[in-house]
């Protein structure tokens, strides 16, 4: 029998990860949100005072020991945030508790990265294998911008949701990179085939901030789908195609969402790239107001350290630049009620600002400072 | 000028250094006064609800500062050893202040990275930026550094001095071991039941590259793997409420001293931090060890 490998929640993005694990003859486990079974797990086994997404990951590993899996991938940060020492924590809570599931990290101790010298794959199918995950990696990111864009405008509330999941699954059996390009290039059409109301314009808010909440359903209490169906149309900031281009630092996709832009953007405000996505979040920010968005929403967990430390930032900008910007935090005990509570206040103030006609300020209007 | 330092943070990471360093430019530094509850009842009006505990302290530094004086400065500390760094919250502090409890007084900034450039050359990149001639910032960096290091090797001979009985060892970082709010009730309890206390102290320079990348947990790893318990009854970590890198770091310590038999306390202060619920945590500490050690023959 073939060794099973659990992959970490990346929200939607865990299907590219599964399929390169897939095609590598690696049977992967996975799931595109942390179940809330697990999330109990992970609540139980984790230190208190951890953020959630670090509850989520153990939870996960957990569930997927329960179920036999020998082995895990953690992803890794080279940061300044706690995130670097969650994999060897995790590894250590597990072992504590007697379970044998083995938690591989991403970096380097030698040539090859001690997970691919583990299941040694040949080189040309791993090669053929990273190169189908990426393609599936920008499908999704399109998938994500056009159903942002269709489930505020539907006509029957549900439709684009029910099609973002058709297309996930389909995507998720592809198996050869030229499927996946053919899958890419019907995505507009079959959206367009959803009824729309074109007569509505929408409120336009960007999202920004922590990456697990931002992307885990569970974890923000399901914030997109809520945003879409009161009619808002979103805009995530962590699409990974963009992301992984920062990493290796290759522009890909839009170039303003390059690190090195962003720092420029964010530089009257914050001068410094702080770690995580605070700088991301900064900079996004201030774009947004330039570019007319009505509001923003930033979401980290409870106690993140990068994110919560610019939140006096955010709250300067919105204030300089005349956004709005609602900060959630979220915990284990954020109830999906409080959230919407939350959000249709929100709502409400931005539909207002519209009807006055109230804008946010552009940089050059505003007096930084 | 009258340039405004908070007691907090930075100015318990370099003791001594900031008050010269501003004299020795001709400048007249003011140092806030040593953190009470009020401090923190000021601050809490304005500060971030989710900052952690010694940052909300350090905003109601800023604020007792703001009116008074004619800047404040607030570094961005972003290394203090080579090859190590500190908190990420460091990396946000001038913006975060400048964007929130300073108000309208200008806040003076540099960034200190001691793993990229030794501490004196941005020392003296800030005195020239203050608008001092090179030799003049260079005899108050210079004049700076000694008081910084003549300080730091006071503090260590008080602090390993021998003790009559087994002491106990108390980490935290700086800012909270010096902390008259965070640490002073926990200190003065240790003293009144006659225990000998001895506090972390951070001299250690040349740190190995090693599996922690915060250099103050780096330090306080070695010394606890290094610990000598015919020396030290025990080890009491004082942490803060929201503190993401205690949160990590005390969780593994915990463990560590669990497998070798090191007995390890930990104190958590937050700002509702009564007296009476701390003093009950430390007497049986060290009630359980005094008797442990009577049972032992």
């Amino acid at each position: 029998m073939t060794e099973r490998l659990a992959i970490p929640n990346l929200g939607n993005y865990t299907v590219a990860l599964a399929s390169a694990v897939t095609s590598l003859g690696i049977e992967a486990w996975w799931s595109t949100a942390t179940h809330a079974r697990a999330m109990e797990l992970g609540k139980a086994a984790a230190p208190e005072s951890l953020c959630l997404p670090f509850k989520a990951h153990l939870g996960h590993f957990i569930e997927a020991d329960n179920a036999g899996v020998e082995n895990a991938l953690m992803v890794n940060s080279v940061g300044t945030c706690r995130l670097r020492y969650y994999r060897s924590m995790i590894e250590q809570i597990l072992r504590d508790m007697g379970r044998p599931i083995r938690i591989w990290g991403l970096g380097f101790d030698g040539f090859k990265p001690p997970l691919i010298r583990h299941f040694d794959p040949p080189l040309i199918p791993f090669l053929r294998a990273v190169a189908l995950a990426i393609e599936k990696i920008r499908t999704i990111d399109t998938l994500e911008i056009h159903t942002a864009a269709t489930r505020a405008r539907e006509r029957q509330r549900g439709d684009t949701s029910a099609l973002m999941d058709a297309c996930l699954s389909e995507l998720a059996a592809l198996e050869t990179k030229k499927d996946v390009q053919r899958f890419h290039r019907a995505i507009p059409a079959r959206y367009a085939a959803i009824a729309i109301d074109a007569s509505f314009t929408p409120l336009r808010i960007g999202l920004i901030g922590e990456v697990s909440v931002l992307r885990d359903r569970l974890l923000n209490q399901n914030l997109e789908q809520t945003l879409g169906h009161m009619g808002v149309e979103i805009k995530n900031f962590f699409l990974l195609g963009a992301e992984l281009g920062n990493i290796f630092g290759i522009p890909v996709g839009n170039r303003k969402h390059t690190r090195r832009h962003l720092a420029v953007v964010a530089r009257p405000w914050l001068d410094c790239p702080v770690g995580g996505h605070a700088l991301d979040s900064v900079a996004h920010t201030i774009s947004c107001a330039r570019q007319g968005f009505d509001g923003m929403v930033h979401v980290c967990p409870s106690g993140c350290m990068p994110e919560i430390s610019v939140r006096p930032i955010l709250r300067k900008i919105s204030a300089d630049l005349n956004i709005p910007v609602l900060q959630l935090s979220f915990d284990e005990h954020t109830s999906p009620v409080g959230v919407v509570t939350r959000l249709e206040a929100f709502i409400d103030i931005l539909k207002e600002r519209r009807r006055r006609g109230i804008r946010p300020l552009s940089t050059k209007q505003a007096v930084v400072g | 000028m009258k340039i405004g330092i908070p007691r907090s943070f930075y100015f318990w990471l370099y003791p001594g250094l900031w008050e010269t360093f501003f004299q020795g430019l001709g400048m007249e530094p003011v140092v806030s006064g040593r953190s009470t509850r009020r401090t923190l009842e000021a601050a809490v009006e304005q500060t971030e609800s989710e900052h952690c505990l010694p940052h909300k302290l350090f905003d109601g530094h800023v604020q007792q500062l703001a009116g008074r004086v004619d800047a404040l400065f607030v570094p961005r500390v972003l290394s203090m050893t080579a090859g190590h760094i500190c908190c990420p919250r460091f990396g946000a502090l001038p913006d975060a202040t400048r964007a929130g409890v300073a108000g309208n007084c200008p806040v003076i900034s540099i960034d200190i990275n001691e793993t990229a450039e030794p501490l004196e050359k941005t020392l003296i990149r800030l005195g020239r930026q203050l608008g001092a001639s090179r030799r003049t910032a260079a005899a108050a960096a210079r004049a700076a550094l000694d008081e910084y290091r003549r300080r730091e090797r006071e503090d260590v001979l008080v602090q390993h001095a021998p003790r009559d009985a087994r002491s106990f060892l108390l980490l935290g970082h700086p800012y909270t071991l010096r902390d008259a709010f965070i640490a002073d009730p926990i200190i003065g309890r240790l003293t009144a039941m006659g225990v000998p206390v001895e506090l972390m102290t951070f001299e250690e320079k040349n740190l190995p590259a090693g599996p922690i990348l915060w250099c103050t947990f780096h330090r306080m790893h070695r010394r606890l793997t290094a610990i000598d318990l015919h020396r030290h009854a025990g080890v009491i970590q004082i942490t803060t409420f929201n503190c993401g890198c205690d949160s990590m770091m005390t969780e593994r310590f915990r463990r560590e001293c669990a497998h070798r038999k090191v007995p390890y306390m930990l104190l958590m202060v937050d700002e509702h931090t009564g007296r009476a619920g701390i003093d009950t945590r430390i007497e049986a500490f060290v009630d359980s060890l005094t008797w442990k050690k009577k049972a032992a023959p």
